[in-house]
């Protein structure tokens, strides 16, 4: 009898513990990356979880960012972009701005821009409740995100190491996307995983 | 002269303005739906403290920002998103810039992000080193300044400025008051100890510092800023804990490994009880500070639930009481006294082992009990506001004086001079023979006696936790002390196996009992030492006398003779002995005599004015708590500090040499070792050279309680 009433109460007590414990949303590098459903600008279904087998690129843009400026009107950003899905890699673009904030974008003027910056993300998402910004914690634009072929969040910060917004400084920076894609495709661990992203902050409906 | 120089600024901001180029990317950031943007939110001055330079010169240059309103530039670490200002001089050959030197920032929310930064104005300070040879003729430095601004959107905006020095066509200038001001602004470098950890999904800051006094300001009004980024969620707010000397800051982890960071700056703002933001920067390293935090209540908090957990603090700090109890058995003054009691012991056992069991009992609960009571006065006597610690009864020369005869006695009862029988007291006479409750009890109180001027290493750190604590925490740690020291003879007690070990007892005894009173004479001797640094030669000289009155009266009480007349003549003249020796105490105290100091080998007399002075020159500094009752310091500055080769290190160095008296009451060392979470010496402190750059000192190092040349040498390193 005493045991019963033992475990019973155990029981209850580990369920509180649950309970209590917060929903740690942000995403951890080396733990599975947040698997989201969306829409993208084509009206085609995108979910992460599909892409099980590919490697994943995520990237939060806002297309009068001053840092977004620098990285496709010196065209590094569209050059990293072709880097990776030459190799297979799928490359998604995500404007998390809420609706009357700097960004916001219709799906049309988000093609037009796409076009405009010869930029060839694989997918383009647009995010104006944030949901899928905040399932990651995205906070700049750019905020970049490396997932593996296994669904693992790999590496999650900035572009490269050079924070400034004036484009002069990209020649000679480290692309962390291109170093991280690279250490997949030799099957060395990421080096460099987790830096502080920089940028605009994302302008996410208030 | 005030004219010319408006006209000169005005000039500098029209020509700041023209000069400005908006953006690196205009014809699309700028388009934004909001703002209809005018070309500039930040106009920069650069400002030199005068224009002329000298050959070798340091100059200081600031880097003011005038922000637009609702706009704001940002810090070093820019927290959530932005990107700091970046400045790049061009100058002649030779000349040098030190790191920028950023005021504390402000907390900027945006949406669900939190940024650091700065709105309205900010001046920016940066150092420049003037080569040995300078070209003749006017010096023009250039800086380009790239400073990101933001408000819902954010415009990068970058502008060329120069400062020209050595030209004969200018008029002087001087700007020294104007940048005085802006220097108030920065984060004052504190010798603060600090770290953090990771608690569940928090990010815990533990901070101690020095007198850290929270009169009149509110935990609300604090801030923390660390320079290294993903150590805290920036947008949580902190739960802000003040104890006393100490403040923890609670604040939801970021999303950076912690191993990833072994130790950052921090800056600390608060606004003080005149209502100014105030901010101080330290370094915190990774890792489980030692805290008053977990046991204690804090004096105020941002959270409405006040906490009292107990947890791994008590319990280490218990564990190192014990094994500091153990220790003390081992010191020359505690020693010959339970060695003998020991010896006694087994012969007692041999008889009834029921009594010998009892026996332990009671001298450990005298011992207990002696810890309590003196850890009592202590606490008491702290409540009351005293500014003391431990070892604190050894301040008073009545106290020393009292050992000395007490040690004396027993010496003399060691080799026999004479043997308390009957009526007279116990304690000695129990001592040696070992039956009587009542006698072992007092041999605990004995053994606590004389242990109080052996502050074992472990010991120190143990009391300085338990006097940070409540009482209720505190008298345990106390109890757990005494009973550390009672162990080995209640184990003994307990176990007629351990008993079987020792020495079977015989004649040898009574010689091995007069060989241990020459420790004990020693320790008389060392105490009447003391003595003589807190008392004057005529005091000295009467505890000497005291001492001879004592020795006659114990000889004269062992001589009774047969008739009873001259029996009762002899307890008489005892007994004006033993006045006499008690009328010989001094009862005077002394206050501290820092004159005295000055006759020390090397080093400098410590003052908290002292040691503010030296921590402003770029001199290492190395600070020294010593008291002339406390032989492990003495121990370790022979052996360790006035030595030839670490005099030689302080030499070469140029070490500034600090040290501290504590022989007598000093309220201002009294301090100083609270500020370090002690409350007994000896204490080693060692304040690196600051950064040629920043002007910022390390953390201070404390150095162990036991010193070896290499220790000491290694850490001046």
């Amino acid at each position: 009898m005493l045991s019963r009433k033992l475990v019973f109460v155990l029981a209850a007590m580990i369920l509180l513990l649950m309970l209590a414990l917060p929903v740690y949303a942000a995403p951890e590098v080396g733990k599975p990356a947040p698997d989201f459903k969306a829409t993208d600008i084509d009206g085609k279904e995108f979910s992460l979880s599909a892409l099980k087998g590919k490697k994943v690129v995520l990237e939060w843009t806002n297309h009068q960012c001053p840092f977004v400026v620098k990285h496709y009107g010196s065209g590094n950003m569209q050059a990293t972009q072709k880097a990776a899905t030459d190799k297979g890699v799928v490359w998604v673009s995500i404007v998390s701005s809420g609706e009357g904030n700097q960004g916001y974008v219709s799906a049309d003027e988000a093609r037009s821009i796409v076009e405009e910056q010869k930029a060839s993300p694989s997918v383009k998402i647009l995010d104006p409740s944030g949901e899928i910004g905040h399932l990651y914690d995205a906070r700049t634009t750019p905020h970049m995100f490396v997932i593996d072929e296994e669904g693992k969040l790999v590496y999650a910060g900035a572009i490269d190491n050079n924070s400034s917004p004036n484009p002069d400084t990209i020649e000679g920076a480290t692309n962390y996307v291109l170093a991280a894609l690279d250490d997949l495709e030799a099957g060395r661990p990421v080096a460099v995983s987790n830096t502080q992203p920089y940028g605009c902050g994302v302008k996410y409906a208030h | 002269m005030e004219f010319m120089r408006s006209i000169k600024i005005l000039l500098l901001t029209l020509l700041s303005l023209t000069i400005f180029q908006p953006g690196f990317a205009q014809d699309s950031t700028l388009q934004s739906p909001q703002e209809s943007a005018p070309q500039s939110y930040v106009s920069i001055r650069l400002l030199a403290a005068k224009n002329t330079l000298a050959p070798g010169d340091k100059i200081l240059v600031g880097i003011e920002q005038s922000i637009a309103p609702g706009w704001h530039t940002y810090w070093v670490n820019p927290g959530d998103s932005g990107a700091e200002t970046r400045i790049a001089w061009t100058m002649p050959e030779g000349f040098a810039t030190g790191d920028i030197n950023w005021p504390a920032p402000h907390k900027i929310p945006y949406g669900p992000l939190t940024n650091y930064g700065y709105s309205d104005n900010v001046v920016l300070l940066q150092q420049i080193s003037v080569p040995e040879t300078i070209p003749a003729g006017p010096v023009t430095l250039t800086a380009k300044v790239e400073v990101l601004v933001c408000k819902d959107i954010c415009i990068p905006e970058s502008g060329t400025y120069s400062l020209t020095f050595n030209d004969p066509a200018a008029q002087a200038e001087d700007n020294a008051a104007w940048l005085a001001k802006a220097q108030q602004l920065l984060p004052v470098p504190v010798p603060w100890h600090a770290s953090y950890e990771i608690d569940g999904e928090d990010t815990i800051l533990k901070i101690r510092g020095d007198n850290i006094s929270f009169d009149g300001i509110a935990p609300e009004g604090f801030e923390f800023f660390p320079l290294e980024w993903g150590l805290v969620n920036n947008a949580s707010p902190p739960e802000v804990n003040l104890y006393q000397n100490e403040i923890v800051f609670r604040q939801k982890r970021g999303d950076r490994a912690i191993e990833q960071i072994p130790s950052t700056e921090i800056v600390v703002a608060f606004v003080n009880s005149q209502k100014q933001r105030q901010a101080v920067s330290f370094i915190a390293a990774q890792g489980n500070g030692h805290s008053a935090a977990t046991t204690e209540s804090p004096v105020a908090s941002t959270s409405t639930a006040v906490d009292i957990g107990i947890s791994g603090g008590i319990a280490g700090a218990l564990l190192f009481a014990l094994l500091g109890g153990l220790i003390l058995n081992l010191m020359p003054c505690v020693f010959p006294v339970l060695s003998i009691k020991a010896l006694s012991l087994v012969k007692a056992a041999e008889k009834d082992p029921g009594h010998a069991r009892l026996s332990g009992l009671a001298y450990t609960a005298g011992v207990v009990l002696s810890f309590i009571a003196v850890a009592g006065a202590l606490i008491a006597l702290k409540a009351a506001g005293a500014g003391i610690g431990w070892g604190f009864q050894l301040q008073d020369p009545l106290v020393i004086a009292l050992l000395a005869y007490l040690l004396f006695i027993i010496g003399l009862n060691l080799t026999g001079v004479f043997e308390i029988s009957g009526h007279f007291g116990n304690l000695g006479d129990k001592l040696t023979k070992g039956d009587g409750l009542a006698g072992s009890f007092f041999t605990g109180v004995l053994a606590t006696l004389v242990a109080a001027p052996c502050t074992a290493p472990f010991m120190a750190a143990a009391i300085g936790y338990a006097l940070t604590q409540p009482a209720f925490i505190a008298l345990p740690i106390f109890a757990v002390l005494g009973f550390g020291l009672a162990l080995p003879y209640l184990a003994l007690s307990f176990t007629p196996s351990l008993q079987k070990i020792l020495p079977r007892p015989g004649a040898w005894m009574e010689t091995f009992r007069q060989l241990l009173s020459f420790p004990m004479f020693a320790a008389a001797l060392w105490l009447v030492w003391v003595l003589s640094q807190q008392t004057d030669q005529t005091g000295l000289l009467f505890v000497l006398v005291g001492l001879v009155m004592l020795a006659l009266g114990f000889w004269l009480l062992n001589h009774s003779p047969e008739k009873k007349s001259a029996r009762l003549l002899v307890q008489v003249l005892a007994a004006l002995a033993f006045l006499s020796a008690a009328a010989l105490l001094p009862f005077d105290k002394k206050e501290n005599d820092p004159a005295r100091i000055e006759t020390l080998s090397f080093g400098e007399v410590y003052s908290p004015e002292k040691l503010g002075e030296s921590l402003q020159t770029s001199d290492p500094v190395f600070v020294e708590m010593t008291a002339a009752w406390c032989i492990t310091c003495k121990v370790n500055h022979a052996v360790a500090i006035d030595i030839d080769s670490t005099r030689k290190v302080f030499a070469d160095k140029n070490i500034r040499y600090l040290v501290g008296d504590w022989t007598n009451y000093d309220e201002e060392i009294t301090d100083f070792l609270n500020s370090y979470g002690r409350n007994g010496v000896p204490i080693y402190v060692y304040f690196g050279p600051p950064d040629p750059v920043t002007g910022t000192r390390p953390e201070a190092k404390i150095l162990p309680q036991v010193l070896t040349p290499a220790i000491v040498q290694e850490a001046l390193n």
